[in-house]
């Protein structure tokens, strides 16, 4: 299959260059060059693997967009420059904007109900007994650590219209009508299928980051607020939230990446069906490039697809950058 | 300094050695003379058949011959799957050692043809038998005047039963006209038996042949080349009506098609009363329950008439060269030898395939399902033998998620038809 990067939903970069030592004062001669470049050597390699496995393939992809690459192009090696014509075909076609729409819209309801869940299963990590954490956490890191297609395939189980569990027990609660539902056939069934699974992968990571994050306010303050008779949610609005907007911040804005460029979910539980009514952005790019074999479109419709993400999040990098400068 | 030098040296000679090896290999010239014994020793062959064209004692009979007659050569028959073959295609064809011979659909071989992957086999038609070939059996392989592939064998779908069940519903004889057979399926399904008839909503060939005995056709030929999609038509309403109301005898999925699960699979479980297939799904069936042996009967799918039965779609296949293959004159030798009068006898023999010469028909003989197939494929059709038909095969295919699965879901056909029809026209008009 091409090599195209999918965007696939990942776990947070753990590739993160050490720090590096500081550079000696420059010496005359004798060991300076080497103390001097060791930092430099010391980050080269994940350098090269990050330009080789993720800069390579960005740039090759804008190159792309730029081309006519079908599978008569592919094969003949021939290379037919095009302009920017992928790029004003799909940004005059209806097609192309609704799929927009349809990824923002799935984009903010998927972030919610993460940000929403995340924030109260990790209000109760913090709230819980040493031994039921420690079954939750293990609950999480379970959730979190499954393999997407592994469980794609487990949903379509869950939901299969004939044997399926979610079907079976809704009629066990006398919801007859659900007894041979097809979830995959509608959109929004299909669309909450796939929203469930996302929301029950993302919101681990949530969770045991704001525990973490809970960990450093000390305990005095929530003292004093009790004291000061504040409620929960009083709590929550003037202490826990002020203290840790950084991190709210942080992690809303990685979810609406993850969730945005999100592909495994979508494709595997229904390949963009009913009548590509489900299909995101990526999922829109993927089959039009791939599936249909005209890679340069494809190519065009990723790479609006990071340009439109960026306009997204150009409220949040306003915003992170007025915090780095506050701090 | 002197490790840099050499380190250079090192780089440039391996620069050089990719971009000679780059430069490509030339096409095998044409085979008139016979290559010796020992031409390929060493050399392994890689060779792409689809799930379900070779059966096992083919495989292992023309291994042995090859492999006999060329000493130290190796064939290596990989199986692909139909699902997303095309993409796997075009890429093994971009790349700069392709399978040296593979198999490739007749509704795709144009769409190859024309990205000039295939390597050209005009000069060897006649070496290859291509004088008995008939011309309707050949006609997907040739593009522009030119010989791209080699006819290998035809199939078609034929009513594959339970004789058990069908005997246990009291039936003595198998039906020979649509009213038949929906009173057959009756009486079976009265008998208890759950799916009576197993019909997936996006068997797209069984659809083709429906639609072919409607009087219909996918698309219709407006003259020069130009083709556009006729779903919309009153006929096709009928073809699809009829296709549902055979669905509607089983349990069979709706949006899903004959592979997803393996109609073989299900049929295997021997709760199913009949499905429409081919011969290799029957086959693969007994294997996987051996007490089905001598339970698996074959009728073609009956028409209005008692007298004719359905017409069908002609699925056939192609064995074709790629044009970068790096062993050409083996790939030709092997063709040769798969081609032959005695290989295209056994695949019939054993598959129950159609071979590409009429003269070897004899060999369908003892093949329950291959005599019913030859039957029903006097009377068929196929798609059109152009370029752009391959984009519409891509996943998501218009076909059948646009307009087979919304209309056996309720939807109206005309209103579907439209909706595909437009998406059907938008890729048989792409550039390539």
């Amino acid at each position: 299959m091409a090599a195209q990067t999918t965007g696939a939903r990942t776990r947070p970069g753990r590739g993160r260059a050490p720090d590096a030592p500081p550079a000696d004062h420059a010496r005359r001669g004798g060991r300076g060059l080497g103390a001097r470049s060791a930092p430099y050597l010391l980050i080269l390699p994940a350098c090269v693997a990050t330009i080789a496995l993720l800069g390579y393939p960005l740039v090759r992809n804008v190159i792309i967009s730029f081309q006519d690459l079908n599978a008569f192009q592919l094969i003949q090696h021939t290379t037919q420059w095009t302009g920017f014509s992928n790029y004003t075909d799909q940004l005059s076609s209806s097609t192309f904007w609704h799929t927009v729409l349809r990824s923002v819209l799935f984009t903010l309801a998927n972030v919610a109900l993460i940000m929403a869940a995340g924030t109260a299963v990790g209000l109760l990590l913090n709230r819980l007994g040493k031994r039921m954490r420690l079954v939750l956490q293990l609950g999480l890191v379970l959730a979190w650590a499954m393999p997407v297609v592994a469980g794609t395939t487990v949903y379509q189980w869950l939901f299969d219209s004939q044997y399926g569990v979610v079907n079976w027990f809704l009629a066990k609660l006398d919801w007859h009508s659900m007894a041979g539902y097809n979830w995959f056939g509608h959109q929004f069934s299909t669309f909450s299928v796939i929203t469930l699974m996302i929301v029950w992968q993302s919101v681990p990571f949530v969770a045991l980051n704001l525990y973490a994050g809970l960990t450093t306010i000390s305990a005095e303050l929530f003292e004093a607020a009790r004291m000061d008779g504040a409620g929960a949610w009083r709590t929550f609005g003037s202490v826990t939230f002020p203290i840790l907007k950084p991190f709210f911040l942080g992690t809303t804005f990685l979810e609406v990446i993850w969730v945005f460029k999100a592909f495994t979910q979508v494709y595997a539980l229904n390949a963009g069906g009913p009548e590509g009514s489900t299909e995101t952005l990526p999922v829109y790019a993927f089959i039009e490039g791939v599936g249909n074999q005209h890679y340069g479109m494809g190519a065009a419709i990723s790479t609006l697809t990071i340009v439109i993400l960026l306009a997204l999040m150009s409220y949040y990098f306003r915003i992170m950058l007025k915090q780095e400068d506050d701090l | 300094m002197g490790k840099r030098r050499a380190a250079i040296a090192v780089l440039g000679a391996a620069v050089m050695a990719v971009s000679v090896a780059a430069c490509g290999s030339g096409g095998g010239g044409s085979s008139d003379k016979a290559s010796g014994p020992d031409a390929f020793k060493g050399k392994t062959l890689t060779v792409w058949v689809m799930s379900g064209s070779n059966p096992p004692g083919w495989t292992k009979d023309i291994t042995a011959a090859f492999e006999k007659q060329y000493t130290g050569a190796k064939v290596d028959i990989k199986v692909q799957q139909w699902d997303g073959i095309q993409q796997k295609l075009t890429t093994a064809l971009s790349e700069s050692s392709p399978p040296d011979v593979f198999e490739v659909g007749n509704t795709q071989t144009p769409y190859y043809a024309a990205t000039g992957g295939l390597k050209d086999l005009s000069g060897d038609k006649s070496s290859l038998g291509g004088d008995a070939w008939a011309p309707s059996m050949n006609a997907s392989a040739v593009y522009q005047g030119k010989q791209y592939a080699a006819p290998w064998y035809f199939a078609t779908r034929v009513v594959v039963y339970n004789k058990k069940i069908w005997a246990n519903a009291g039936i003595t004889s198998t039906p020979k006209t649509q009213d038949d057979l929906f009173k057959d399926l009756a009486a079976i399904k009265a008998k208890g038996t759950q799916d009576a008839f197993y019909l997936p909503g996006q068997d797209w060939y069984a659809f083709d042949g429906f639609l072919l005995d409607a009087g219909a056709d996918l698309v219709k030929d407006n003259g020069g080349g130009k083709y556009t999609a006729d779903l919309d038509s009153p006929q096709a309403a009928n073809a699809i009506n009829l296709y549902k109301k055979l669905n509607s005898y089983g349990t069979a999925p709706k949006d899903k098609d004959e592979a997803t699960p393996q109609q073989s699979d299900v049929f295997a479980k021997g709760d199913v009363g009949a499905f429409l297939g081919l011969g290799w799904e029957a086959a693969g069936a007994i294997a996987k329950n051996p007490a089905l042996k001598n339970e698996v009967g074959y009728f073609p799918m009956p028409g209005t008439s008692a007298t004719t039965p359905a017409k069908v779609f002609i699925g056939g296949s192609n064995l074709a060269i790629s044009q970068n293959s790096k062993n050409p004159q083996m790939a030709e030798d092997f063709l040769k030898l798969a081609l032959s009068d005695q290989f295209e006898g056994e695949l019939a023999k054993e598959g129950g395939v159609i071979p590409n010469k009429t003269s070897l028909d004899s060999n369908l003989a003892g093949n329950d399902y291959g005599t019913v197939s030859a039957t029903a494929a006097t009377n068929g059709g196929t798609t059109p033998l152009i370029p752009t038909w391959g984009n519409v095969e891509n996943a998501p295919n218009p076909i059948t998620t646009l307009f087979m699965t919304p209309v056996l879901q309720g939807q109206d056909p005309a209103a579907a038809a439209k909706k595909a029809d437009a998406e059907v026209d938008n890729r048989l008009n792409q550039k390539q």
